[in-house]
């Protein structure tokens, strides 16, 4: 009943892949878990795959076979950057497989399940990007398992992709253990009028009946001798349940996947809706709506109208897309009201208080270098709680987890569902009185 | 040694010509914006446009609300434009306002985009806003 005072075990901030990891980590363990979320943050704005950590350490011409696997990557990075929250969980690292498995196994109707090697998935772009796992829609585009010739495909009269760049990604690993490759045009999605058809209308489309078996046919039609799998735009069905691929895969007679996205994302409104699914049939009450008047554990807090009195908080409200992470003239975190710290590059010394600076002065102009601004987040200490403007622990039973928590740069360093996975699994369950 | 030259250039002019040019000055604000202005068929921003345009800016063009947005009446040209394409064709000037109005008269107000936008951007009070102008 609304109006009704809610008491739980633990409150999560936030209902992206932190949040959502560390609830189902505290649920699992039969807490009651209350998760407040206020919109999609960057979770639904993912384009695909599921980046944990790729090996620092290794050049770019070694082959696909010789790299290193995930967690030794992850050790790796944990070993060169100062600031990222490997390193301060450095001793816990063994478990980070752990929260992986955890996280993707949660997920399992939309994921792939992750083998300890990176998958090589196309982007939009022209590049092979490293991934421990990735939607199930998008596996059997791995690289460095596809064996003849991999055929990518965009739309005839369609500007959304560009399958010759999309292949030229290929090109450039091909002397690396990567396919060789040809790009087509399939002549679907055409109107008489020559629009457009947007990301989530085509995936709906593809979820009627017999559209996807049509778009096999016309796969099929354009298949040569020797193509082992075809790739295909990010908007083979939001709901998992439509299986576009497999029926598009049936119907041509060979292996189809999804290269990763660019937004709008498909995969990511995907992925969200599969979040949200989870969330649900596992008992995790979430409440719709901003966190207001919350001063922490066993304090009242206003959640979309409902009061919530929790014992633990786990904060993962994300960075800037998802709002945890405020640029109001100075850069702030909006709910706790924590002091927020940048500590890559020139802003790595913790004494600096940047925060009061204009976030424009927070970036550089040499666009390869670490971004202070990109990294800024909150300071935690290794159990995750995070700390006072003295670099205190604010309160035992808050913690962070996710993109709120400062040092790594989800959109460039290539650990941010990692970091999200790992740091929720572990705050979450820390919330919940169990060992982490 | 130019640097101070414009400096001082610079000086110069917001001590004695500017405020010149302010006792000079006839009509409302207003009126003198539609002077400089009108030929560029811009037209004046209102305090309420000003407040709307102002949360709009938290927009960064994810595209999620799209995937709330039927868009149902449309026609396939207009719907592939997409919702919020007419905002910012109303960022510019009424010429190219006409060509997002298409899209705006096709909101069937389902607020259908409103809860997924990730910013906070008011989309039905914008729309709202700039379906009226």
């Amino acid at each position: 009943m609304p109006g009704l005072r809610i008491e739980c075990d633990v409150l999560v901030v936030g209902g992206g892949m932190a949040g959502a990891t560390a609830a189902l980590a505290a649920r699992e363990g039969g807490a009651r878990v209350v998760l407040a979320s206020k919109a999609p943050g960057s979770t639904g704005l993912s384009g695909g795959a599921v980046s944990v950590a790729q090996d620092p350490a290794c050049m770019p011409d070694t082959p696909f076979a010789a790299r290193s696997g995930v967690v030794e990557s992850a050790r790796r990075i944990a070993a060169t950057r100062p600031g990222h929250p490997y390193r301060l969980l450095r001793d816990r690292l063994d478990r980070l497989w752990n929260a992986i498995e955890f996280a993707t196994g949660q997920l399992s109707a939309v994921l792939a399940p992750p083998t300890g090697r990176n998958r090589w998935i196309l982007t939009p772009f022209g590049h092979a990007h490293p991934a421990a796992t990735c939607h199930r829609t998008m596996a059997a585009g791995d690289l460095a398992e596809v064996r003849g010739t991999l055929l990518v495909c965009g739309f005839e009269g369609h500007l959304g992709w560009d399958p010759g760049l999309v292949a030229s990604g290929a090109e450039r690993v091909r002397s690396l253990g990567g396919p060789a490759s040809r790009h087509v045009l399939l002549d679907m999605f055409r109107w008489e009028d020559g629009a457009l058809g947007r990301p989530f209308d085509l995936a709906r489309m593809l979820e009627a009946p017999g559209a996807a078996e049509e778009a096999g046919r016309v796969l099929r039609r354009v298949l040569a001798r020797g193509d082992a799998a075809a790739v295909l735009p990010p908007v083979l069905g939001i709901d998992p349940e439509g299986r576009v691929a497999d029926r598009i895969a049936a119907e041509a007679g060979i292996p189809v996947a999804e290269f990763l996205s660019d937004l709008p994302s498909v995969p990511g409104l995907r992925l969200h809706r599969a979040v949200e699914a989870r969330l649900a049939a596992a008992g995790v009450e979430v409440l719709r709506g901003e966190v207001r008047a919350g001063a922490g554990p066993d304090l009242p807090a206003t959640v979309g109208g409902r009061e919530v009195v929790a014992r633990s908080w786990v904060l993962a409200s994300g960075r800037f897309v998802g709002g945890g992470i405020e640029r109001r003239g100075e850069l702030r975190e909006g709910i706790l009201g924590l002091p927020v710290l940048a500590s890559e590059g020139p802003f790595a010394d913790p004494s600096i208080r940047f925060a009061t600076r204009p976030p424009a002065s927070l970036t550089l102009r040499d666009s390869r270098a670490p971004q202070p601004l990109l990294a800024a987040g909150l300071r935690v200490d290794d159990a995750l709680h995070p700390l006072d403007a003295e670099g205190r622990v604010l309160h035992p039973r808050v913690f962070a987890a996710g993109a709120v928590v400062g040092g790594h740069d989800p959109a460039s360093d290539g650990t941010g569902m990692g970091v999200a996975m790992f740091t929720g699994w572990l705050a979450g369950r820390s919330a919940a009185g169990r060992d982490a | 040694m130019s640097k101070v030259r414009s400096y001082a250039w610079l000086a110069w002019r917001a001590v004695v010509p500017h405020p010149l040019r302010a006792l000079r000055r006839r009509g409302t604000g207003e009126e003198r914006f539609l002077a400089n202005y009108a030929a560029e068929r811009l037209a004046p921003t209102s305090l309420d446009a000003r407040a709307v345009a102002e949360a709009a800016s938290a927009c960064i063009s994810c595209g999620l609300c799209e995937s709330g947005c039927a868009l149902r009446s449309a026609i396939p040209a207009v719907r592939s434009l997409g919702l919020h394409a007419a905002f910012r064709l109303h960022a510019k000037s009424d010429e190219m306002r006409a060509h997002g109005a298409d899209a705006l008269a096709a909101c069937a107000s389902c607020t259908g985009c409103e809860p997924l936008c990730p910013t906070g951007v008011p989309i039905t009070r914008l729309v709202r806003l700039l379906a009226a102008r």
